[in-house]
C-alpha cells in the first residue's frame, strides 16, 4: 500500500463547495480514473481520503494537500495528476503528487490573501486600536472573545491584497473570517466584501507541507 | 453593483446555486439556437434526485444547436437576496436569466408544487398567466406525472406534454426551431403544435359548465384535437438513456446512479395512478441495463447504482439480472440498490451479497390492514407473505419492520382500520415465537399511515376522499387499538392530502386559486413548514371556490370529469368495471396472468402484443 499525497488548487465556483463536499467530490473523481486507489475494508468499502488542513466554505486555495492510499506500492506517481486531473470539475487541479511523509499534523500556519472591498485605510485604522478582539466559537460550541490583535499586527500589504499568515495547528488556529469581522464592527454601515485566497500551507519551521 | 458571487457568500449552501459540477454540460452561445430552461419547482436537493430531468437533461444537449440548462427553486435565503438584488432566476449552466431564453419547462411531480410554478416564473421576471406571455418572451411548457390532469394550470402554461417526453419533447423543440428560423409567431405555433400526438395546448379548448358547477364540455377550438393520446416509447433497449449524470457537489436526496429497469406495471393496484398512466409494462434487456448502468458509474463515479421501476420484483429476468450486474459492480466495489424487492422466494445468497436487508429494512407496503380491503384495493400482499418474510429476517438476526398503510380507502370499515393494529400485533407476536430470534433485543414495528387522494385514470377517480374530519377519526380509532409500545404509529396530517386531492381531480376554475395563492407569496408547500392549510382555505373562500366540491364529492360514472379529454389508453369503461369490482372486493388478475382489457394493447407495445404471441401459439 503506498501513501500518496496529492497537492491540489481549488479555485473559481467550486471555493462555494465544503469540506464535506470536497471530500464525496474527490473519493468519487478517484473512482472515475483507472488508479489503483485503495478501498477501506468496513461495510461501505471507499476510497480513504483525507486533507491537512480543511478549507472553509467560500475561499480559495492554491497549495491544499489531499491524502489517499493506492495498492501497488511501486505506481508510477507522475501518473496521478494527469489521471486526475482529467476527471476533476473546473476549479479543482491536481499539481503534484508524491509519497505522503509529513504528518497531516505536521501543518502549523497557512498564508492567506485578502482581496477586501474597503480602502487600505480601514486596515491601518484596526491597527492603531488598543486592543482588538473578536468572537469565536470553541469546540464545545460557546462563544469566546479572544484578542487578535498580534494577528492583525501581522498583515501585510500585498498586490492589491492584504496578507497575513495564521496558525492552523489543532491546538491554536485562527480563521482569517475573524479578522473581516474586526473590520466590518469599524464600519457597521458599509458591506464589506472579501475575497480569500489560502496561499500555502507551512509546517512548524514555515516550510511549505508537502 | 451586487453580483451574484456577493450573494452567493450569504446563503446556505451556495453550491445550489453554482452549477459547474461534474458533467454539467456548457454551449457555445453563439452556436446555439434554442435555449432551453428545464425548471424543477422545488428544492436543488430534490430536483437533482429526479431520473426525469437527468434524462431530458441529457437527450435535450444531444442535440446540435440546442442548450438545455437547469433551474431550480431558491430557497427563501437566496430568493430574498435576488429579490433585494435584482437578480432574475438564471440557468445554473450560464447563470443567464431565463427570461431570455427560448422553452421553458417545468415537470409536475406532486401538486403541492403548482404555486412554485407561478412563483418561479415571477422571479424570472415573466408573467405568470399565459395569455400575458407574447412572442418576446420564452414559451412555458409543462410535462411528468401530473399533467394528465392539467387543468388547474391551464391559465398559466402554454402547453403540456401528455406521456412520456424523449420523442414529443423533441420533436415539439425541432417544430421551435424550424419557427423561429421563419419568425416566430406564439399563435401559429400553438396551434400547430397541437397537432403532435402527446400536445396538449389548453388555450385552444373552451370549458362550459352545467348548473350545478359541473363541466359541461372542454370545446376544442382551432383545428385542435378532441382526444390528445399520450406518447409512450415502444422499446426501452433502443430509446435514448443517459450515459452521464450531473454529480451534484451537495449531498441530494438520491445521489446515485439510476437505471430504469421497465416501465409501467402489471400489479393494477386500484389507488395508484402510476400504475395505469404507464401501462403497458415494456421492459428493458438484462443486457441494456448492464451496458447502461456500468457506463453510468464509470462516468459519475458514483459508488451505488440503483434500478427504478414501479415494481422491482416484477422484472422477468430480476435474479439473472442482479447476478450479472454483481459480476462487475463487487470488483469496483460498487453497490446494487433494490428498492421494494420482494425477498420472499427470492435467492438467499442473492439477497446476502446484494446486502438487501441493510440497506432497505424490513419494508413492507400492505396499504390496508384487512384481506378484505386489500382484495378491494387489488393489492396482492398476503399476511401469510408479509409473516413468511419477517421470520425469515428475525432468524437472521432482524428486528426492526416498517409497515406503510393508506386510510380512507373506498369500502374502508373501522374494521379494516382496527385490522392495520391487528397485523402489527401479529408480527409482534411471531416475533417472540421465533425461537431464533435475536436474543435480548426487543421488536420493533414502525406503522406509517398516509391518507388516499383518488386520482385522475384510476378506478377510484369517481370516489369521494374522506373528509379531514373522518380521517382523524379513524387515525385516533387505531392509535387507540395499539397497546404494546413495540408499536410506533405516525400518521400522515390529512390536509396537505385535501389539497391534493382538490388540484388532482381540479378543474379549470382552480387557477385563481393557485393565482391568490401565489400573490399571497405561498410557494414551496411540500415542505411542511411553508405550508399553511387555513390559508389555503381562506384562499378558496376568498376565490368562492368550494374545494370539498372537487375533493369529498362522490361523482357519477356519466359526468364529464375535466382530463376526459386526455387518453391514457386505458378506457374509462375498464376503470368504472374495476371500481365495481373494488366494491365487491373483488380482485383482478395482474397483466402477466390474465390480460384484463384495460384498453392500454391500443399502443400494440409491450406486454400487450407479447401476451397476444403467446396467445397464438
Amino acid at each position: 500500500m503506498l501513501n500518496v499525497r496529492v497537492i491540489f488548487a481549488k479555485t473559481g465556483t467550486v471555493r462555494y463547495i465544503s469540506h464535506l463536499d470536497l471530500s464525496r467530490t474527490m473519493a468519487r473523481a478517484l473512482r472515475r480514473t483507472d488508479l489503483p486507489v485503495w478501498y477501506t475494508e468496513g461495510f461501505n468499502r471507499h476510497p480513504y481520503v483525507t486533507f491537512a488542513a480543511p478549507l472553509s466554505l467560500g475561499y480559495e486555495g492554491l497549495h491544499e494537500a489531499m491524502d489517499f492510499r493506492l495498492e501497488q506500492d511501486d505506481y508510477p506517481l507522475e501518473q496521478v495528476c494527469p489521471k486526475l486531473n482529467a476527471v476533476l470539475p473546473d476549479g479543482l487541479r491536481a499539481l503534484s503528487a508524491a509519497p505522503a511523509v509529513a504528518k497531516p499534523g505536521d501543518v502549523a500556519f497557512a498564508v492567506y490573501r485578502l482581496y477586501l472591498s474597503c480602502p487600505d485605510e480601514l486596515v491601518e485604522q484596526l491597527l492603531t486600536q488598543p486592543q482588538i478582539t473578536a468572537e469565536k466559537r470553541t469546540k464545545s460550541g460557546a462563544m469566546k472573545t479572544i484578542d487578535i490583535k498580534p494577528y492583525v499586527q501581522q498583515m501585510r500589504r500585498g498586490d492589491g491584497c492584504w496578507e497575513v499568515t495564521l496558525p492552523i495547528s489543532s491546538e491554536n488556529s485562527l480563521n482569517p473570517s475573524l479578522l473581516l469581522q474586526a473590520l466590518r464592527r469599524l464600519q457597521p454601515d458599509e458591506p464589506l466584501t472579501a475575497r480569500v485566497v489560502r496561499q500555502q500551507i507551512l509546517d512548524k519551521e514555515g516550510r511549505p507541507f508537502r | 453593483m451586487v453580483t451574484l458571487d456577493d450573494i452567493l457568500s450569504e446563503v446556505q449552501k451556495p453550491a445550489r446555486y453554482c452549477g459547474g459540477e461534474m458533467n454539467s454540460v456548457v454551449k457555445d452561445k453563439d452556436r446555439v439556437e434554442v435555449r432551453y430552461a428545464f425548471c424543477f419547482p422545488d428544492l436543488y436537493e430534490v430536483g437533482m434526485s429526479h431520473l426525469g430531468m437527468k434524462l431530458l437533461y441529457g437527450l435535450f444537449n444531444s442535440l446540435d444547436g440546442v442548450w438545455c440548462e437547469r433551474v431550480f427553486e431558491p430557497d427563501l435565503d437566496m430568493e430574498q437576496k435576488m429579490l433585494a438584488h435584482q437578480i432574475p432566476l438564471f440557468g445554473l449552466e450560464s447563470r443567464d436569466p431565463i427570461k431570455t431564453f427560448d422553452m421553458i419547462g417545468f415537470t409536475l411531480q406532486y401538486e403541492l408544487c403548482y404555486t412554485s410554478v407561478l412563483h418561479m416564473l415571477s422571479l424570472a421576471g415573466l408573467p405568470v398567466l399565459a395569455a400575458d406571455r407574447d412572442e418576446s418572451m420564452p414559451l412555458v411548457m409543462a410535462g411528468g406525472p401530473c399533467t394528465c390532469n392539467p387543468e388547474p394550470l391551464a391559465d398559466f402554461i402554454d402547453l403540456f406534454f401528455i406521456g412520456e417526453g424523449e420523442e414529443v419533447d423533441v420533436e415539439l423543440i425541432e417544430l421551435y426551431r424550424e419557427h423561429k428560423r421563419r419568425g416566430y409567431c406564439k399563435k401559429e405555433f400553438l396551434r400547430q403544435a397541437a397537432r403532435i400526438e402527446g400536445v396538449y395546448v389548453p388555450s385552444l379548448y373552451h370549458p362550459s359548465y352545467h348548473d350545478d358547477g359541473t363541466l359541461r364540455a372542454l370545446t376544442p377550438q382551432d383545428g385542435a384535437p378532441a382526444r390528445i393520446r399520450k406518447r409512450i416509447i415502444q422499446d426501452l433497449d433502443r430509446v435514448y438513456y443517459p450515459d452521464k449524470f450531473v454529480v451534484p457537489f451537495i449531498d441530494v436526496i438520491h445521489d446515485r446512479a439510476v437505471c430504469e429497469i421497465f416501465r409501467g406495471c402489471i400489479r393494477g393496484c386500484r389507488f395508484c395512478q402510476a400504475g395505469f398512466i404507464c401501462r403497458p409494462v415494456r421492459e428493458k434487456s438484462v443486457d441494456t441495463i448492464c451496458r447502461q448502468s456500468r457506463l453510468l458509474c464509470e462516468q459519475t463515479g458514483y459508488e451505488e447504482v440503483s434500478l427504478l421501476s414501479l415494481s422491482t420484483s416484477d422484472y422477468t429476468h430480476i435474479e439473472p439480472l442482479l447476478a450479472k450486474m454483481l459480476e462487475w459492480a463487487e470488483p469496483q466495489h460498487t453497490n446494487i440498490g433494490v428498492p421494494s424487492l420482494r425477498i420472499d422466494g427470492f435467492s438467499e445468497e442473492l439477497a446476502n451479497r446484494l446486502n438487501v436487508l441493510r440497506r432497505n429494512g424490513l419494508t413492507f407496503a400492505p396499504e390496508a390492514g384487512t384481506q378484505r380491503l386489500r382484495d378491494a384495493i387489488n393489492k396482492n400482499l398476503t399476511e401469510e407473505e408479509i409473516l413468511r418474510t419477517v421470520n425469515k429476517a428475525f432468524k437472521g438476526g432482524w428486528n426492526a419492520v416498517k409497515l406503510y398503510f393508506m386510510m380512507g380507502l373506498p369500502t374502508e370499515t373501522d374494521e379494516d382500520v382496527l385490522g392495520i393494529a391487528a397485523l402489527g400485533q401479529k408480527i409482534v407476536d411471531a416475533y417472540y415465537a421465533n425461537p431464533d430470534r435475536p436474543k435480548g433485543k426487543p421488536v420493533s414495528i414502525s406503522i406509517s399511515t398516509a391518507c388516499l387522494v383518488p386520482k385522475p385514470f384510476t378506478p377510484f377517480q369517481w370516489e369521494p376522499q374522506d373528509t379531514r374530519e373522518q380521517l382523524l377519526r379513524k387515525q385516533s380509532l387505531l392509535r387507540g387499538a395499539i397497546t404494546t409500545r413495540k408499536i410506533s404509529l405516525s400518521c400522515h396530517e390529512p390536509s396537505t392530502s385535501f389539497l391534493e386531492a382538490v388540484f388532482a381531480r381540479g378543474d379549470r376554475r382552480l387557477g385563481a386559486a393557485i393565482l391568490e395563492a401565489w400573490r399571497r407569496g405561498y410557494h414551496l408547500e411540500a415542505w411542511s413548514e411553508h405550508y399553511d392549510a387555513d390559508g389555503w382555505l381562506d384562499v378558496f373562500r376568498t376565490c368562492g371556490i368550494d374545494p370539498a366540491f372537487y375533493a369529498n364529492r362522490r361523482r357519477p360514472y356519466d359526468e364529464v370529469l375535466p382530463w376526459d379529454h386526455l387518453d391514457y389508453g386505458v378506457r374509462k369503461d375498464f376503470l368504472i368495471a374495476e371500481d365495481e369490482r373494488a366494491h365487491r372486493s373483488e380482485t383482478t388478475p395482474n397483466c402477466r396472468q390474465k390480460c384484463a382489457g384495460c384498453g392500454a394493447a391500443c399502443f400494440k407495445g409491450g406486454l400487450c402484443v407479447a401476451e397476444r404471441q403467446s396467445d397464438l401459439c
